[in-house]
């Protein structure tokens, strides 16, 4: 009957029903957004990593985040291709470049040289072409979303990379990075453009035999090459986000933004909840004298504040949900982990519940006398 | 004579205004017996709302000791007064104070489930016979904006008696309501004060209401000054 009580009330109350709906959904799409931003860079941070398919990677000594990688042997690459516990393994090249579009102005790219055939931490998705475009010397990917800013660029045409002539031969699809728009070519090609000495790479990517003992391979692989670093990719991947969370404030930016979103979300509940309570202050005198305790006055305001809540976030994730299709093949970063869902929708009852305090503690403390002339 | 079903002795009730303590209600004893209307009748401040206030457990006394039922109530915690209000008493207030929000049957049963427990079928069952008693067999899914102050009232009184209480008490009920309703709505209340079980006391200042009494009350100053069941000689001047 309390909740009966309390749901009839929310649609009695339309207009402040209403309110504090809007407030529970700032929260969730608010919130949400910030943090769908946040995966979605960290997802650019760790591209390469993420999706080079390996299962640990040799950098340069003390390498605090995949950018950071000085030059290491080429040579590595066939060192570690003879040990039992190793499926293969492949160099890896990347640096910054300059592209000159079109028009003729410059604009910065991240070049990624990998060896063919196996193009590991290479291009998987495509808008079009292939991969094997890649064999072409001088073949180059661009990504779809870049196209305009590179003066939409046509697919086997040269065009220039730092001085040095490359052909488009592949379109990839919404791959993009954090430190530069995503160029992909081949070993070689990327060496002479980014200028690097014959020998030498940024990472050797190494895939594990089936069975191989991950912690036990870095240590044999730590011990063969004292001067570099040995990195589980997982490991890599989560310190490359680290580091730039908190070297680029961008952790302290999105925090803000993220409890700003929840502090205009609870401020609207808050306010709301409490006139809903004010207005209803005769109805719960009423029920006092009829009978209720303080404790199902407190249910009732708090079934309210909770069916609020499943309904803000209900309509909450829908918006959501229309932000990350209408950002999903944008330059947007836009990405929502599966955990993170639950996680924003718990935090956000949570929310609702603390919003609801200051509506509870008026309701619990009218007098049922009051109803009495 | 039967046992009281509420009995006040040597009840005081004081508020303050700043510092200065007022005694709105001077030492008061009084019982109530099933089977009677009681009217307690006084001109404005006299006193009579606080009374009833403290007969219904909603107010404390400042002194004195509340029984009910023979079991002596004053120093309950709020939580068991509530549970005896609920479960013995029933209300019915000067606008009949319905919930807006709920409908009509859902206004009788709400005094029946508010501390959480299933309404069972038998009780919605009452409520809709108790409604139908009152003729108001087709507003049973109305809200209460939609009906008139009479059917209102009627309501309340359904809403009082659905847990079959034995003290019934009534804060003016027909102040608010024309002579035609106000006729259907003491009519009723008499018929129901009629339970050799269940004790009613009902709040006025308007004397048209006495004729209904069985039994009538005047407080004046905090004090009762007659009371109709001893002899007219005890009336205080």
């Amino acid at each position: 009957m309390r909740s009966l009580v309390a749901l009839r009330i929310l649609l009695h109350d339309r207009a402040t029903t209403l309110g504090t709906l809007i407030g529970v959904i700032a929260i969730v799409f608010l919130v949400g957004q910030q943090l769908a931003v946040l995966f979605g860079l960290f997802t650019f941070m760790s591209v390469l990593v993420d999706h080079s398919g390996a299962d640990l990677w040799i950098c340069s000594k003390n390498t605090t985040n995949v950018n950071s990688a000085g030059l290491i042997p080429e040579r590595y690459v066939e060192r570690v291709t003879g040990l039992p516990e190793v499926a293969w393994a492949e160099p890896l090249l990347f640096g910054n470049a300059t592209f000159v579009t079109t028009q003729g102005t410059n604009e910065s790219v991240q070049v990624v040289g990998l060896r063919l055939p196996r193009a590991a931490a290479g291009p998987w998705r495509f808008a079009q072409g292939s991969g094997v475009g890649l064999l072409d010397y001088d073949g180059v990917t661009l990504d779809r979303l870049d196209l305009r800013m590179f003066g939409n660029p046509e697919p086997e045409r040269l065009y220039e990379i730092s001085n040095v002539r490359v052909k488009v031969s592949a379109i990839t699809q919404s791959i993009k990075g954090f430190a530069g728009r995503l160029v992909f070519t081949n070993l070689v090609k990327a060496r002479e453009i980014l200028k690097t000495p014959p020998g030498r790479c940024r990472a050797v990517l190494v895939k594990l035999a089936d069975g191989a003992d991950r912690g036990a391979a870095i240590v044999k692989l730590k011990s063969l090459f004292p001067a570099a670093e040995v990195i589980a990719a997982s490991d890599l991947s989560a310190a490359t986000r680290i580091y730039y969370v908190k070297n680029t404030g961008m952790g302290g930016s999105f925090g803000f933004s993220t409890v700003v979103g929840a502090l205009v979300g609870i401020i609207i509940i808050t306010l709301t909840m409490y006139t809903a309570v004010l207005q209803r202050q005769k109805d719960f005198a009423v029920l006092r004298a009829l009978g209720a305790r303080k404790t199902d006055i407190l249910i009732i305001v708090l079934s309210q504040s909770l069916m609020i809540g499943v309904a803000g976030i209900f309509v909450g994730f829908l918006l959501l949900s229309l932000f990350l299709r209408a950002t999903l093949d944008s330059p947007l970063p836009s990405y929502m982990p599966a955990g993170a869902a639950p996680v924003l929708a718990l935090g956000t009852l949570l929310l609702c519940v603390l919003g609801s305090v200051l509506a509870m503690r008026k309701a619990v403390s009218i007098e049922p006398a009051s109803v009495f002339r | 004579m039967s046992d009281p079903i509420l009995q006040l002795e040597r009840v005081t009730r004081d508020f303050y205004d700043g510092k200065i303590q007022r005694r709105v209600l001077q030492a008061t004893d009084l019982a109530l017996y099933p089977g009677e209307l009681t009217i307690l009748a006084g001109p404005s401040g006299s006193g009579k709302t606080t009374l009833l206030t403290i007969m219904g457990l909603v107010l404390k006394p400042s002194e004195g000791d509340i029984f009910v039922a023979g079991e002596r109530v004053t120093d309950f915690p709020e939580n068991k007064l509530a549970s005896v209000r609920r479960a013995r008493y029933g209300f019915v207030f000067q606008l009949a104070e319905l919930l807006p929000a709920l409908s009509v049957v859902e206004n009788v049963i709400v005094a029946a489930g508010i501390q959480g427990s299933m309404v069972p079928a038998s009780v919605r069952a009452r409520a809709r016979e108790l409604l139908e008693s009152f003729g108001l067999s087709d507003c049973l899914g109305l809200k209460p904006l939609q009906l008139s102050g009479g059917q209102k009232q009627r309501v309340a009184i359904a809403r009082a008696l659905i847990n079959d209480p034995s003290i019934i008490l009534c804060d003016e009920p027909t102040s608010a309501l024309d002579a035609e309703s106000s006729a259907i709505v003491l009519d009723t209340l008499k018929q129901i004060s009629k339970d050799p079980h269940r004790a009613l006391l009902m709040v006025t200042h308007d004397p048209r209401v006495f004729p209904y009494a069985d039994r009538l009350l005047k407080i004046e100053n905090g004090r009762i000054i007659f009371d109709s069941r001893h002899s007219v000689s005890q009336e205080v001047a």
